[in-house]
């Protein structure tokens, strides 16, 4: 039997946003099906045995269930989550990758929608591009291995501690290790430093 | 991370199948202190004969399924107690049998291989091994003894009121992290060819000391921190 590629879930108390909803993608070029869903729970039951690949989502019911939400993301880490904008939280919500208010154009909810679907499916081509160290994350690499501390690595290198920390981010993200002893050893084994200058 | 086939664990299941489609239930086993021969026994009957309750077995089989504790559970006083043994079997196993090996197969891969990496690697492992079994002693001789007290009712003279299920849950550490950091360098950086066979053995020694590892976190975050912190209420109410 056909099935449609795209599974679109909307976690919407209100049964007329829902249909709203579920109207404009049926109607629009997208190739989805659409399910409800009550709670958070169902969706995480409902993801055990079927894929989702994006989350329309009233943000209030998120509220108090940060945790969990973070936690359904690191498991699926291709779902997608567009909030509904009510207009009562102003600031964009860290929870949703993307968010609409009710009064945006169809036009503007299908192609928000569609953005949204490429990037859950090409997740892995963006990190691929970028999976060798910059020459700037080289350099904090290296001091980093030769036990420098945060504060004297941006004195050394001239930048702020908080770009320390996003470089270290970016270099556990990057290579997969998280220790600086790790670290050491990755630095050794891509000879970006030379074990001669290093005691074992 | 090594992720089980998902087979949801009901009562009327029979352990042998659930062995069968995940064969790390047989370390659940072992730490519950369950002899391996099933014979056709459902998840209920093994529970009776065993004197576990059903609820909590149902719920640590299903963590090693991959199912999250949806929910507070009521657990009773004994089945706390039994966790307490099975965290403490499972201690057993990490220190006489799981480090021991993987420290002697990084042991014998650097003998084969003496370049200076995998000899980095061996400190790196010594390190790592000396935190856990830090992490272990702290809570054979401080945290389960006082979830033990706790549960038993007794008097808790000498830690007073100064420990409780929050400090504990401060103090628990991801000490899964440096054994992700190991296997990645084994599987993408360190430069030795060959002698696949050990490397084989290394590498699956790693993926199921982290799986067991995963789910002994889980089963402290899940049940023994909630539980307790649910008991301290009642005792101070």
């Amino acid at each position: 039997m056909y099935s449609p590629r795209l599974h679109i879930a909307i976690m919407e108390p209100s049964r007329i946003i829902f249909e709203g909803l579920q109207t404009i993608i049926c109607h629009s070029s997208l190739d989805c099906r659409v399910s409800r869903v009550e709670r958070l729970e169902e969706l995480t039951e409902m993801m055990e045995h079927t894929p989702v690949e994006i989350l329309i989502a009233n943000p209030m019911q998120f509220v108090n269930l940060e945790k969990e939400v973070k936690k359904l993301r690191k498991s699926y880490p291709t779902l997608a989550i567009a909030g509904i904008d009510f207009g009562i939280i102003h600031r964009q919500s860290i929870l949703t990758d993307i968010s609409f208010t009710l009064y945006d154009t169809p036009e503007h909810i299908i192609h928000s929608l569609t953005r949204l679907q490429e990037k859950s499916q090409h997740p892995e081509e963006e990190k691929e591009e970028n999976n060798h160290l910059s020459p700037r994350e080289i350099e904090v690499l290296t001091c980093l291995v030769n036990g420098m501390l945060n504060k004297e690595i941006a004195d050394h290198l001239h930048i702020s501690v908080h770009t320390v920390v996003r470089h270290r981010k970016n270099i556990t993200q990057k290579t997969g290790i998280r220790s600086q002893s790790g670290l050491t050893i990755y630095a050794i084994s891509k000879k970006i430093i030379h074990l001669e200058d290093m005691e074992i | 991370m090594f992720h089980t086939p998902k087979t949801k664990v009901r009562p009327a299941t029979k352990m042998a199948e659930l062995i069968d489609a995940n064969p790390h239930l047989l370390l659940m086993l072992q730490h519950f202190n369950i002899d391996f021969r099933v014979n056709d026994l459902t998840v209920w009957q093994l529970c009776i004969r065993q004197g576990i309750s059903e609820n909590l077995f149902v719920s640590i089989a299903n963590l090693y399924n991959g199912f999250d504790i949806r929910g507070p559970q009521p657990f009773t006083r004994g089945d706390l107690l039994l966790v307490i043994d099975f965290l403490k079997s499972s201690h057993d196993f990490y220190r006489r049998e799981k480090y021991p090996q993987i420290s002697s197969y990084i042991r014998q891969l650097q003998e084969n291989h003496p370049v200076r990496e995998m000899k980095l690697l061996e400190k790196f492992f010594k390190e790592y091994f000396d935190e856990v079994l830090e992490h272990l002693d702290y809570e054979d001789s401080t945290a389960f003894p006082y979830f033990i007290s706790l549960l038993e009712g007794g008097e808790n003279d000498r830690l007073g009121k100064r420990y409780s299920s929050k400090v504990y849950g401060d103090h628990h550490t991801d000490i899964e992290l440096k054994l992700q950091d190991l296997k990645n360098l084994l599987l993408m950086y360190v430069d030795i060819e060959g002698d696949l066979e050990l490397r084989r053995k290394l590498l699956f020694a790693l993926y199921e000391l982290e799986f067991d590892l995963y789910i002994h976190s889980l089963i402290e975050e899940k049940i023994l921190i909630p539980s307790g912190q649910r008991i301290e209420k009642e005792v101070n109410v």
